[in-house]
């Protein structure tokens, strides 16, 4: 379990921004993997196998958690208005790049993802966040690799449509 | 390519992977189209916050692996899910058992009570004396059988 509680973790951390959600997913993870090691047939690797479990474990995590409603503009700070204004008039990089900045980007995106369905999260952060390839996010899901396309090519879309609102003014 | 919208590269691809020549197409394509442009910038955005939200990640804290070994244990102790209700209603169950097994003893033993009289020689006290009960003493069976004759004569 140490040697692989750390990517489970990490792997945990791209859905919950929360330590506690994140801590819970991975005892979950643990649990069903102790509970479940007579189905680990040996074929894959063991970090293969437990990146599955957590998948799966994240994903209906997600999908009984609440949705949170679309967000418009007037649901932004005043610093996440910022960020998003100075990003999208292409401002220097170095501004961005601040932990501070980083932050209040980080915040702005959970609330984004939190508007999306679970599986739009999903694909977006394996494919595009992770940049998994597609075979190994349709591995991983048990979707086929079609599917994880087509999830992707939507997800992108409905992802800066909502970005796309938040900059209408 | 620049009279072709990019609209669709942008949802196709993930925006990292774009190539150079790839931004130089869609650089030339943007100059001559505003919805487009638009499009590029915001794909940009939404890039960026992935990349920002992204960069944080959680370590395990020091008590991780106590916690989930005690909820380990604690899941063998359950057991499976019938030995659980068992426990939990074995005793109950018993009990009832043990009442029906008592109620039937009973009931068996009182109706072969009540059966003994109809195998006696009752039926041989067929005079008045022995309808009505007035016999003070037991007789034998040859009293009863003169009591009986003499009646008839």
């Amino acid at each position: 379990m140490r040697r692989y509680s750390p990517r489970v973790f990490h792997f945990a951390s791209r859905f919950f921004r929360q330590r506690s959600l994140v801590e819970e997913a991975a005892q979950e993870v643990f649990l069903k993997a102790f509970t479940q090691l007579g189905s680990y047939e040996g074929r894959g690797s063991m970090e293969g196998w437990l990146t599955r479990i957590t998948t799966n474990t994240c994903l209906n995590l997600l999908r009984s958690a609440k949705r949170r409603p679309e967000m418009t503009v007037s649901d932004l700070s005043e610093d996440e208005s910022g960020w998003l204004e100075s990003k999208y008039s292409g401002a220097a990089e170095e501004e961005f790049k601040s932990s501070e900045r980083s932050k209040v980007a980080a915040d702005l995106t959970e609330r984004v993802l939190e508007t999306m369905s679970p599986d739009d999260r999903l694909v977006l952060t394996l494919v595009d966040g992770e940049d998994a390839p597609v075979k190994e996010v349709a591995e991983l899901t048990g979707w086929s690799e079609s599917k994880v396309k087509v999830q992707a090519f939507r997800a992108r879309k409905r992802m800066r449509e909502a970005v796309e609102k938040l900059l209408s003014k | 390519m620049s009279e072709q919208h990019i609209t669709s590269i942008l949802e196709s691809i993930r925006f990292a992977s774009l190539s150079e020549s790839d931004h130089s197409r869609i650089r030339a394509h943007i100059a001559s189209c505003v919805d487009c442009a638009r499009a590029y910038r915001v794909a940009s955005v939404s890039a960026s916050l992935l990349e920002n939200r992204l960069a944080e990640t959680f370590e395990p804290s020091p008590f991780f692996h106590t916690r989930v070994l005690a909820a380990v244990r604690e899941k063998q102790n359950e057991g499976p899910a019938f030995a659980r209700l068992w426990r939990a209603a074995g005793a109950l169950v018993s009990s009832m058992a043990a009442a029906v097994v008592l109620f039937a003893v009973l009931s068996f033993g009182v109706l072969d009570q009540q059966s003994l009289p109809t195998d006696a020689p009752a039926t041989a006290y067929s005079a008045e004396a022995l309808i009505l009960d007035d016999i003070e003493e037991e007789q034998t069976d040859g009293q009863v059988l003169s009591t009986l004759y003499e009646a008839d004569e």
